[in-house]
């Protein structure tokens, strides 16, 4: 596991481990968008478009995983002084930036049909937007300061003190009477969803995450050379 | 010299330096009167309306006009090397912020704190709501002084975007503006919505020392 925090080992098992997550990314994409189309069921309130869920929920996910994977590699660099961390938060913040921005722009195509309104200021929407703009901030910070070795370092104590967000997101739905369904897949319960639905749910956070992964070890890829060169 | 005489030579500093520049104090409340006469121009003279919204506008311009001064909140300091003194002088990086927060929230936030009552007149806010107005924003300030001290210390060596420090400042006073709204608006709520605020007040003091002691010392050691 050491490739987890070493660039020279992340490299060599990123060049194993790339083109087989093309691959399957495309594979999984392919076979959950036919799912997600013509073999997964219509709901019997919403009709056709419970099939956004099929983008919606992956991207949701997927942009609190980033975060959550951020604030971790955060700590890694502050407190053990592990450099890979800072190489982490500055690939991998657009890549989250942009999921966050799939969630938000899906779920208001589909809040319009359901709920009438492009968007709501509901506690779930609203956290989420506050996410989006920490991701934009992130990636401001990172573009604005010339010392890398300050810049690496303030941006993680941003985004150590932006995973406050974190537990609201999640909770939020709880917490307040919002107008956001509250969760329906859960660990501890059974999930309350068809299994006709949950199989083409379950390929598309597969094919989301192989898509994010790919472009991320791209990213952290180019990261480590410019840092090698000094580059910025 | 002892610390007590040296954290009360550190205020008497301030206090020089801000009766010095008394009329940047001083801007700050004009701009925040003046913001107010735009939004009574813009919405229109309608009382009902005005009272209405009255509170949310006096927050938010309370905020925006408290974020106008974080420039200054270390950036003198650090430029003229004041701040490396201090720390030869036996204060650590934490214990600097403590000091510098107090201070903003003295030098600045008091004002604003002594101009609400005439700013509530001004916007007709009911008589018996201003002492909850006037409560929420007393513990709210604080917090304010707080995420500033965080976020002017982040942005030392940031020579290229000024504004993110005020950005970053209102996006983590989302919960401070809806629960001290919610305090004014909410008045049977008021014990249970004011320990949540003084429970977010405690959780940014203590974040406050580690987060800008660890960038002003980033930022010295870069400089």
């Amino acid at each position: 596991m050491k490739f987890l925090v070493n660039p020279s080992k992340f490299n060599k098992v990123a060049d194993y481990v790339f083109l087989p997550v093309l691959i399957l990314s495309i594979i999984l994409f392919f076979t959950g968008l036919i799912f997600a189309f013509y073999l997964s069921p219509d709901d019997y309130q919403q009709g056709s478009t419970v099939r956004i869920m099929y983008v919606h929920v992956p991207s949701a996910w997927l942009a609190l995983l980033t975060y959550a994977i951020m604030t971790l590699y955060s700590i890694a660099g502050l407190a053990f002084r592990i450099p890979f961390g800072f190489i982490i938060n500055t690939a991998v913040a657009p890549i989250g930036a942009v999921f966050t921005l799939i969630c938000i722009l899906s779920g208001s195509l589909w809040g319009k049909p359901m709920w009438g309104t492009w968007w709501v200021w509901d506690a779930r929407l609203t956290s989420v937007a506050i996410l989006f703009i920490i991701y934009i901030i992130i990636i401001f910070m990172n573009l604005s300061f010339e010392n890398r070795a300050v810049r690496e370092k303030v941006v993680a104590i941003f985004v150590l003190v932006g995973s406050i967000n974190l537990p609201i997101i999640k909770f939020s739905v709880d917490w307040w009477n919002t107008l956001h369904q509250p969760a329906t897949i859960s660990k501890l319960s059974k999930p309350s969803i068809d299994p006709s639905m949950m199989i083409p749910l379950i390929i598309m956070t597969l094919a989301f995450i192989m898509v994010g992964l790919g472009i991320a070890i791209l990213r952290i890829k180019t990261e480590i050379i410019s840092r090698k060169s000094n580059l910025s | 010299m002892n610390i007590l005489n040296k954290i009360i030579s550190f205020y008497y500093r301030e206090y020089k330096l801000n009766l010095s520049g008394f009329q940047d104090i001083l801007t700050n409340i004009i701009f925040f009167f003046v913001s107010i006469f735009i939004f009574i121009f813009s919405i229109g003279p309608d009382k009902e309306a005005i009272s209405s919204i009255g509170i949310g506008i006096v927050w938010t311009l309370l905020l925006l006009s408290s974020t106008l001064s974080l420039r200054k909140f270390y950036q003198d300091d650090f430029e003229n090397g004041n701040l490396l003194v201090m720390h030869l002088n036996g204060f650590s990086f934490g214990f600097i912020a403590i000091l510098k927060t107090f201070s903003h929230f003295i030098f600045v936030q008091v004002p604003f704190l002594i101009s609400i009552p005439v700013a509530s007149i001004l916007l007709s806010i009911a008589n018996d709501k201003i002492i909850y107005l006037f409560s929420s924003f007393a513990i709210g300030s604080f917090i304010l002084s707080c995420l500033g001290s965080i976020s002017s210390s982040m942005n030392l060596m940031n020579q290229r975007n000024f504004l993110l420090g005020s950005v970053i400042v209102m996006i983590f006073s989302v919960p401070i503006i809806i629960f001290s709204v919610g305090i004014v608006n909410l008045e049977e709520n008021f014990n249970s919505l004011i320990s949540i605020l003084f429970g977010i007040l405690l959780i940014v003091f203590a974040i406050n020392p580690w987060a800008s002691g660890l960038c002003l010392k980033l930022a010295l050691e870069n400089n």
